[in-house]
């Protein structure tokens, strides 16, 4: 008796002291599972899914169960939550379930999609989705968009567009694509074009350009009339325009007064600033989504390092430390990552992320070609870039934890510098 | 004089001749009740056991590799190797046996999980992982932190199961925590999880039930084995 009261009171002393205690961060984050059903109605439902199907494969928030598995059969089970065995998708491992009727009037084909919470047996969304024939891929991805907003409550990026350059025999192109590289459109011919650059609100693009001769320059392009405008032209050299988020200004590089420093300029024109003064080079600018601070790259410390500053110019701060050459920054949407390309001990380009907070770099591509010139897609949960490792440099997507690398672009003689376009203005 | 003798002889602590030796036994009995009980506040705090950890153990267990170069670009974060013990606790053809039942959704969660862990496996194993010479193959880390080896082995078995649904909004994930204490036997057991702290989404509450089910424990040292008998907490942050 007097033994238990002892352990008994010894215990409940032992309780009061505090728990070790451990901290799990990082999860490793898995696809959710889902089921494209086949479509029922117009063959075209069959085209639409399969751009769907694509789409969700390379946001990399999916899982696309192989239809193979599938055990219910779509002609009798109908597309209401009133007619489907739901036990038939839940056998399968299906999260979520979608389906569709196709059916076409005149050149118009219109989609109804459903989409089902197979576990709570719920409808999540319905809508009917209408296209022309020619823009059938549309329907899919604004279906797809709207799916990815149900789940995230973030915008979907399928219906968004990529600019990058094209080599041709005429040299190096501007074209803008759909952001899964289908419908490409080359906007510039003759001479080299480089860089890049979405206007905030995806009707103009600023690129550097050979096209006057005396050297690089920046120019700007209307993409509905085709229309070229310079835009600055200074120095030996003017290159790597982007625009402000808020697009009032853009930020550049020039090497005019014997320096090459970032530069940055009111969108109407006017008086031209210069925000660096090192004796380094000072390169490629790259906004952070508020707008007060620029990314930048700078050899002022001896090798090309990240840095960022103030829009004007002061609170400079290196941010990598590692690596003897890295380039092309890219600042994430959410702001809190700057994508960039480094070189590495065996002298190959790869994509990496440093936190802005922490400094922690992470490695995203490793051991594949050679990986360069990340650009965020607009919701941040992408990013494009280009690489080799399927032969010809041409560009790929990747998540920002180097998963899911898929390739976008398919060009005769390849493809680089990727600038992802902005959301659709609805 | 006699009556002062008289009042001694009848207090409790000495023995009245009245009643024998029982008065000095029941005054010897209380005197061990209150060491008892004295014993018992007293006795745990000078006791030869471990201190309780008073901070978050931020530990890993260190990768089997070369030590790299902390001026180089770092590695891509590979997974850790699987494990004998992961590969043994399939659960057998019991299915066979019985009549075909139709599986819970926890059991098709399960599936799904496995199915992406093989999938993140497919890649490459890459032969200049960082790691350090004297670490373990199942380590994922290149360097060591803080804490004790043992709470780095707790930590990274955990993590390899710490898996969440991508469609979880960027925002939840970002912000949402959630607490369990989970409860440690002596061969690694994980006798049972109380979870004191929700994060309020299913989804991650869901995640992290499965990751402790999923998750196979070492066996505690000895020095260890009282302590994580009675509780270790883990935080879950995004």
């Amino acid at each position: 008796m007097k033994r238990l009261l002892f352990f008994a009171l010894a215990a409940g002393a032992a309780a009061h002291a505090q728990r070790p205690s451990i901290d799990i961060r990082d999860a490793r984050v898995q696809a959710y599972p889902i089921a494209l059903a086949p479509s029922s109605g117009a063959p075209e439902g069959a085209d639409v899914l399969e751009v769907l199907a694509s789409d969700f494969d390379r946001s990399g928030l999916f899982r696309l169960l192989d239809p193979r598995s599938f055990l219910a059969d779509p002609a009798k089970e109908g597309s209401s939550a009133s007619t489907i065995d739901f036990s038939k998708w839940t056998a399968i491992g299906a999260q979520a379930l979608v389906k569709s009727v196709a059916k076409v009037e005149g050149d118009t084909v219109k989609v109804e999609f459903r989409l089902f919470d197979v576990p709570h047996a719920a409808e999540l969304l319905r809508g009917e989705y209408s296209a022309p024939r020619a823009g059938l891929r549309q329907i899919a991805h604004r279906f797809g968009d709207d799916v990815v907003r149900s789940f995230t409550q973030d915008p979907g990026v399928f219906q968004t567009r990529i600019a990058y350059v094209r080599e041709t025999e005429n040299g190096k192109q501007i074209v803008v694509s759909d952001a899964d590289g289908y419908g490409p459109q080359q906007i510039t011919s003759g001479s080299i074009n480089l860089l890049p650059s979405w206007m905030p609100d995806g009707k103009s693009l600023a690129f550097t350009s050979f096209r006057e001769g005396g050297g690089a320059h920046l120019f700007q392009v209307d993409l509905s009339t085709r229309a070229v405008q310079p835009l600055v032209k200074m120095g030996d050299f003017a290159t790597g325009a982007v625009f402000s988020p808020d697009g009032i200004r853009f930020a550049f590089s020039s090497s005019k007064e014997e320096n090459t420093d970032i530069w940055i300029s009111p969108i109407e024109g006017g008086i031209l600033r210069r925000v660096t003064d090192s004796r380094g080079i000072d390169i490629s600018a790259s906004w952070s989504p508020d707008g007060r601070r620029i990314a930048f790259v700078s050899d002022r410390a001896g090798t090309p390092q990240i840095y960022t500053m103030a829009m004007d110019g002061s609170d400079v701060r290196r941010i990598t430390f590692q690596g003897n050459y890295n380039q092309e920054p890219a600042w994430s949407p959410k702001g809190d990552l700057i994508a960039f390309s480094g070189r590495d001990e065996h002298r190959v380009f790869d994509l990496y992320t440093v936190n802005v907070q922490t400094g922690k770099v992470t490695r995203l591509t490793q051991n594949e070609g050679t990986n360069e010139k990340p650009s965020w897609a607009p919701n941040g949960r992408l990013i494009v870039y280009s690489s080799t490792r399927s032969g010809k440099k041409q560009l790929w997507t990747i998540l920002p934890d180097g998963s899911n690398a898929r390739q976008v672009t398919n060009e005769q003689r390849g493809a680089s510098d990727p600038a992802w376009g902005p959301l659709p203005r609805r | 004089m006699t009556d002062a003798s008289q009042t001694v002889y009848r207090s409790l602590l000495g023995g009245d001749p009245r009643i024998g030796w029982f008065g000095s036994g029941l005054a010897l009995a209380i005197a061990l009740h209150v060491a008892v009980v004295a014993a018992a506040f007293f006795l745990p705090r000078f006791l030869d056991r471990p201190q309780p950890l008073r901070k978050p153990v931020i530990a890993h267990l260190v990768a089997l590799g070369k030590p790299r170069d902390p001026r180089l670009m770092p590695r891509k974060e590979s997974e850790a190797r699987p494990l004998a013990s992961s590969v043994a606790s399939k659960p057998g053809p019991t299915a066979s046996t019985g009549p075909a039942r139709e599986p819970s959704r926890q059991e098709l969660m399960e599936r799904a999980l496995a199915g992406a862990a093989r999938a993140t496996k497919n890649e490459k194993p890459d032969p200049e992982r960082a790691g350090q010479e004297t670490g373990s193959p199942t380590g994922t880390a290149a360097t060591a932190e803080e804490g004790e080896k043992y709470f780095g082995e707790v930590e990274d078995r955990i993590h390899q199961n710490y898996v969440v649904p991508s469609v979880i909004s960027e925002r939840e994930r970002m912000y949402l925590s959630a607490t369990v204490v989970i409860y440690i036997g002596k061969d690694g057991t994980i006798l049972k999880h109380v979870m004191t702290r929700p994060s309020g989404n299913s989804f991650i509450d869901q995640a992290l039930v499965l990751a402790l089910q999923r998750t196979r424990l070492p066996a505690p040292p000895p020095e260890l084995a009282s302590l994580v008998r009675e509780g270790v907490e883990i935080n879950f942050k995004p």
